[in-house]
């Protein structure tokens, strides 16, 4: 019961060693990556899905609800069931930003000492999953760590919700600003100009009097030991960019069938591609209506000719609803086609149907699968 | 409908259900009944288009309440505005001056970790305590328009994380009075808005027990975008069998009505708040949706069906 395996996306699934997953909030990011997972893990490939914040169902299908902490292989009975057979494997990872973001702590402070009073600050426990940018920043980390050990053959990286496609892609640099020595140094008592200890008695002032000296104290040990951490941050901040734009690396815009998808995906292209020179693959049009155009106009013909009076006048009703329906399929259809064109010879533009169901069982997931890796599904 | 009565109301729910959309028509029919409504949302950070703004033909909007309607007033919520403006109350004059002034204040302000959401609530505080010269609440009714969902429990939860984080000072204090505007009933209380569809039903019953923990009170569901039937239950048995044999166009509408009464009932026998429905407006009858929402709410909120 195997399908083709024949469509383009296939083709991607088995030359890319990471293949991420971009788009606004809801569009579908963490449903397509855990597609595409599954596909590829059926075509033979040994793939680690990191899925971020996935809907509770979701987790369970994949059988990350429970442990945090690694990879989980999809149970035995889950990969039969779903047409994994080896070589091919999936397992799967739900990212926990805190998680990630202590092991970084522990692996790089200054001494175990370091660490600990790190790992205890008050402030560090309560707020690292606030700072702007941190969970991008934290997945990407574990990424890169997943890539470099040869474990797997396919990372597929589902990304944060957002606002916009692109926060992922500026994460690094939004985090940069909180990742500024020169901002970590006002807060750190020390060497420093007259105008640097003027600016810091100043703030000093300033967090007294709001907050008290007690959590002023807090805060300058939160960024004194952070402030450690800094120079590996930065640094790998450095080598993931050049990580990125490897050519086996690429990213894949999943997106509304609306016509705002259009203005996003031009966006996204002058924002990888030519901006940032990384590999953009293509699209995915998630719950498009596209597939639906063949489907005829309701016309009484149609009907049998025993047909009885109370369905032809449902048939009338219908063809109000077919009206609008018809112009909906149109556009989703023109988009498509004006997707596939902007994506040019190499890119793809795959439509993905909408499941009434949603897609949070493996039923589903193994349905998308097989509408991203099959060219007539 | 108690709504009314309310000082802050959070619009909440997954993305793309029409929050923004039901925002602006529930502060239209909020300020036709006479009372002051603001209407707001948080301000991106990033600079791009207001959501809230572009229903009433404005790409941007600022920190200052600008009039818009009779009794209606549009900003957004700005966490400059609410550092500056705790400044301003919480330290004496001269070193307001000198902290405003400052760079080094300035970016530890944008940079630390919290004090973002902070300044987003500050400001909030500040416009639920306006007052006119009679004494009287300048803003009656704020409305707020929030991100899709796991942000709304970040800012109701957030005087909790950050009390656990300042026990003391004039921070912790107004974090307390924040409190006590969401947390109590008759103040404040969240709406969920959610689609006629098996998953967003799903998820709204999900969120409003999320809101349990967040201590604040759920006001109630929003069922939007719920389409007619033009159907009699004869009619649409005879379609059924039809369309199993024969699929044309008007099928996934007319599945999707089927779906949406299920959706629907399965909300209603799960949720114990009470649930608005609003119609489906077709783009082809009308692409506004905000006019005809405004008139159903205003007669939900008169009382009249
Ligand atoms: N093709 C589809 N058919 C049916 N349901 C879908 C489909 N794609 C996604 N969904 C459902 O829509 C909801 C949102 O999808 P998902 O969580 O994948 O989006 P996301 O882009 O990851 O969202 P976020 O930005 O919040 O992380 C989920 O409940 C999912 O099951
Ligand atoms: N009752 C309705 N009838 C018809 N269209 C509607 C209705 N409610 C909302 N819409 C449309 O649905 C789309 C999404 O609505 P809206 O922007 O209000 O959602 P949102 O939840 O604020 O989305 P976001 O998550 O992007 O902020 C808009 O195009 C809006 O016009
Ligand atoms: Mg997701
Ligand atoms: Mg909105």
């Amino acid at each position: 019961m195997s399908p083709a395996f024949d469509s383009p996306i296939a083709e991607l699934l088995r030359t890319q060693r990471v293949v991420v997953c971009c788009g606004a909030g809801g569009v579908g990011k963490t449903t397509v990556s855990a597609s595409l997972a599954i596909g590829a893990a059926r075509m033979g490939r040994r793939v680690l899905v990191v899925t971020i914040d996935p809907s509770r169902r979701l987790a369970e299908t994949l059988g990350v609800s429970r442990n945090p902490t690694e990879p989980v292989p999809l149970p035995v009975e889950r990969q039969r069931l779903a047409g994994i057979e080896a070589p091919g494997s999936l397992s799967a990872w739900m990212l926990d930003p805190q998680l990630v973001s202590d092991n970084v702590v522990r692996g790089f402070s200054k001494s175990p000492e370091d660490a600990r009073k790190l790992l205890d600050n008050p402030i560090y426990k309560n707020v690292t999953a606030m700072i702007a940018g941190m969970q991008e920043y934290t997945a990407v980390e574990a990424l890169y760590q997943f890539v470099l050990d040869d474990t797997y053959d396919l990372v597929v990286l589902d990304t944060p919700p957002s606002r916009n496609a692109l926060r992922f892609l500026e994460a690094p640099s939004r985090a940069g600003a909180f990742l500024d020595r020169r901002v970590f140094n006002l807060f750190l008592p020390g060497e420093g100009g007259a105008i640097r200890r003027m600016a810091q008695r100043l703030l000093e002032r300033v967090m007294d009097t709001a907050f008290g000296a007690d959590t002023r104290k807090e805060l300058q040990q939160f960024f004194e030991l952070f402030g450690n951490l800094l120079g590996h941050l930065n640094h790998n901040q450095a080598e993931m960019r050049a990580f990125f734009a490897r050519p086996d690396v690429g990213f894949l815009l999943v997106t509304s069938p609306t016509q705002e998808a259009l203005t996003e995906a031009r966006y996204f292209e002058g924002k990888t591609r030519d901006e940032l020179g990384l590999n953009l693959l293509g699209y995915v049009l998630n719950r498009s209506l596209a597939w639906a155009r063949h489907r005829p106009f309701p016309r009484d013909e149609l009907l049998p000719a025993d047909a009885p009076a109370v369905a032809r006048e449902a048939l009338e009703k219908l063809r109000r609803l077919a009206g609008t329906e018809e112009a909906l399929v149109a556009q989703h259809t023109a988009l498509a086609a004006d997707l596939r064109q902007r994506a040019g010879g190499a890119g793809v533009a795959w439509i993905l149907p909408g499941l009434p169901e949603g897609a949070s069982e493996m039923d589903a997931l193994l349905t998308l699968s097989n509408a991203l890796l099959t060219k007539d599904a | 409908m108690h709504f009314l009565e309310r000082r802050i109301v959070l619009i909440t729910g997954k993305g793309g259900v029409g929050r923004t959309t039901v925002s602006a028509a529930l502060a239209r029919a909020a300020s036709a009944t006479g009372k002051r409504v603001l209407l707001t949302e948080l301000g991106d950070p990033e600079g791009g288009y207001s959501a809230i703004g572009r229903r009433f033909g404005r790409e941007h909007v600022a920190p200052e309440p600008v009039v818009v309607a009779p009794n209606l007033r549009l900003n957004h919520l700005w966490a400059r505005t609410g550092h500056e403006l705790f400044l301003g109350n919480a330290l004496p004059g001269a070193l307001v001056r000198a902290a405003v002034r400052s760079k080094a204040v300035d970016k530890f302000l944008t940079a630390a970790p919290s004090f973002h959401e902070m300044g987003i609530f500050y400001h909030l505080l500040t416009l639920l305590k306006a007052t006119r010269k009679d004494g009287a609440p300048e803003h009656e009714l704020i409305i707020i328009d929030m991100p899709a969902t796991g942000h709304t429990l970040a800012l109701t939860s957030l005087p909790d994380i950050l009390l656990r984080l300042i026990p003391g000072g004039p921070i912790a204090r107004a974090m307390r009075e924040g409190q006590g505007f969401l947390n109590d009933p008759r103040l404040g209380e969240a709406w969920v808005v959610t689609l006629p569809e098996q998953l967003p039903v799903t998820e709204a019953i999900e969120l409003l027990e999320g809101l349990r923990e967040t201590r604040m009170a759920a006001g109630g569901v929003v069922l939007n975008r719920y389409p007619a039937d033009p159907f009699t239950p004869h009619e649409r048995e005879a379609m059924a069998e039809v369309l199993r044999s024969t699929p044309m166009h008007g099928q996934l509408e007319f599945e999707r009505i089927g779906a949406a009464q299920h959706a629907a009932q399965r909300l209603l026998g799960a949720v114990h708040v009470p649930v608005i429905t609003l119609p489906e407006v077709y783009a082809a009858d009308d692409p506004d949706p905000v006019p005809t929402l405004t008139d159903v709410l205003a007669r939900a909120m008169r009382g009249t069906p």
